[in-house]
């Protein structure tokens, strides 16, 4: 029972972390908070489930690849069009703008795929026996698929140019221009990433919540959650919080009623935040 | 002239409308109106004048609906003292908010509001044996006014209305006070006010409060007004909706918050014969205003003026 809990747990964390390191990167390039990547979780798995899988015919991992393409293409779209002009602008501005564009996106789900909600049947279902135990496929993929992306986006940021690039820009905008970045195109590419990550994760997800026009709303409050409690803007924080947020709510869905788990999850935020403002791992200011 | 007489005109066209449009449909919507006003009103001390972002006000509101509710239907006390228990209430949370407001700026503060409105809606929702879970409050009594009981929809919008003007004249003499403009040069240069002598962390507090009470005795006239009230409806997009509000009316200013309260809860009715692309018309239309008139629409027009 508390294998299986710390195995779901870890699980949730690793998409509260990705979550976190999703908004993290936009953040960081751009100094905005996309309170609309809710939505574009969700658009994903729509667009993974509805168009790829349903409508196309396609196979799981073609139609991933498919569904992903599409959402960068839209996170340029998106980037350049409303997330670059916007970033120089009042804070309160730019929050309610992006999440505007979060609302646009679900109504115009809402009307291309209909209201009901859908599922993908036979995809990453089912159990494994380990000994006495039984753990829902999902999981063990979402561990795979979040430890691929962390360590892939680790090794894109060390080591090719545009990686490092976006860490250049995230640290001083004005430094990057003058070393010949395209800081715009540098963000455009920054946006687009995230757009991806968040793709993967709306897809990642549909075996636990299956696919419709709310799933990803708690998660993606508890991602931001996970990167305060971690330390804000810094990847490794997010990864931590996450992992200590899912493993904590599952843990708490033991003692308390589970209908209090969400519940759980903001008063822990309330408390770290009372306590200590940067995060856990932050340093003092 | 139309300048000086302002607000006695307004006065006068929120009295006649309802005679006017005298349609059922149409008066609920504006009582609905009239209530986020005041939340509205509340709202623009902390989010509009001290520039301290608030998404937890669909929390507010929902602890002032509840503590109106429970107290009147479970205790069977009167609807007023529900109302002065919703403020009591109001003041508790804005303290409590508050407090953490002067360590935390920003992102940080937004998360810390978004957590606050998600606790107490989960909590409303999942302490069936308080609150009645999913299924909501019902049966919540009226407001009874010398005897007579407030129940036709007309006689609504005259009571919530006279609670309107009654809280824009105390937000207009607040604005315009020692508080007000200590609002204002708080949300411009904080450590400028700190050098003046002016206690911040004070001043926080005091415009955090300001907005719960508004905010509570909002809730408590929504809860007696609609007679029914869940733990579903007070979600973080209500609460995104009330910042929509004074942010296209136009920050800082009592008419700009009126003006966004319309436009918010009226403009998509408008919308209604672009049929289901309604509500898609709608953001787009409020991420224009957003983008192209980022001080709100009564700045733009006074920009146009001059």
């Amino acid at each position: 029972m508390v294998v299986q809990l710390l195995v779901s747990g870890i699980a949730m964390g690793f998409v509260y972390a990705l979550v976190s390191i999703e908004y993290t990167l936009i953040w960081n390039s751009m100094g905005l908070l996309n309170f609309g990547h809710e939505k574009i979780i969700m658009l994903g798995a729509y667009i993974y489930a509805g168009t790829m899988i349903m409508d196309m015919g396609m196979g799981y991992i073609s139609g991933i690849v498919g569904a992903v393409f599409l959402v960068a293409a839209l996170g340029v779209v998106v980037a350049v069009g409303i997330f670059i002009p916007l970033r120089n602008m009042n804070r309160l501005c730019a929050i309610m703008a992006t999440v505007m564009v979060g609302n646009i996106i679900n109504e115009a789900v809402r009307l291309f795929y209909g209201p009901e909600a859908m599922t993908v049947k036979g995809f990453m279902n089912g159990m494994i026996r380990v000994g006495g135990l039984a753990i829902a496929r999902a999981y063990i993929y979402i561990i795979g698929i979040s430890l691929t992306i962390v360590i892939l986006l680790e090794i894109f940021m060390k080591k090719t140019k545009t990686g490092k690039a976006m860490r250049c820009v995230a640290s001083n905008k004005t430094a990057a221009s003058l070393m010949g970045i395209d800081v715009r195109r540098n963000m455009a590419i920054t946006t687009a990433i995230s757009f991806a990550i968040c793709c993967i994760l709306g897809i990642a997800v549909i075996p636990v919540f299956s696919v419709s026009s709310t799933m990803a709303t708690m998660i993606s409050l508890k991602g931001f959650a996970a990167g305060v409690i971690g330390s804000f803007g810094s990847l490794p924080g997010a990864i931590v919080g996450g992992l200590i947020l899912g493993i904590m709510e599952n843990i708490a869905g033991m003692i308390f009623p589970s209908t209090f788990k969400d519940v759980v999850a903001f008063v822990f935020l309330i408390a770290v935040l009372l306590v200590k403002p940067t995060g856990l791992l932050g340093k003092k200011k | 002239m139309i300048k000086k007489l302002r607000y006695p005109l307004a006065v006068v066209f929120a009295f006649v409308l309802p005679l006017i449009v005298s349609n059922t449909y149409y008066v609920t919507m504006f009582c609905l109106t009239l209530i986020y006003m005041i939340i509205a009103f509340g709202l623009n001390f902390i989010t509009g004048m001290t520039g301290q972002m608030n998404l937890g006000t669909a929390g507010i509101f929902c602890l002032g609906a509840y503590t109106s509710a429970l107290l009147t239907t479970r205790l069977s006390l009167s609807p007023w003292i529900g109302m002065a228990a919703s403020a009591a209430v109001g003041f508790l949370i804005g303290v409590g908010l508050g407090y953490p407001s002067f360590r935390l700026e920003g992102v940080y503060l937004s998360l810390t509001t978004i957590a606050f409105g998600e606790v107490v809606r989960q909590l409303a929702n999942n302490m069936t044996s308080v609150t009645g879970g999913a299924q909501g409050v019902r049966n919540i009594p009226p407001f009874t006014v010398f005897g007579y009981e407030i129940v036709t929809k007309i006689q609504n919008y005259y009571f919530i209305l006279v609670f309107v003007i009654l809280f824009a004249f105390t937000a207009y003499r607040i604005i315009h006070s020692k508080w007000g403009r200590a609002f204002i040069a708080i949300r411009d240069n904080i450590e400028a006010v700190e050098t003046c002598g002016i206690n911040t962390a004070h001043i926080k507090i005091v415009a955090f409060t300001l907005a719960a009470v508004y905010g509570c005795v909002a809730g408590s006239l929504y809860a007696h007004y609609s007679a029914y009230i869940n733990a579903s409806s007070f979600t973080l997009n209500l609460s995104v909706s009330f910042v929509v509000m004074i942010l296209i009316g136009g920050m800082g200013n009592l008419w700009g918050c009126m003006l966004g309260a319309v436009i918010v809860s009226m403009l998509p009715e408008f919308l209604r014969f672009t049929g289901e692309y309604y509500q898609l018309t709608y953001s787009i239309l409020i991420l224009l205003c957003i983008v192209f008139m980022p001080g709100g629409i009564l700045t733009a027009l006074k920009r146009q003026q001059k």
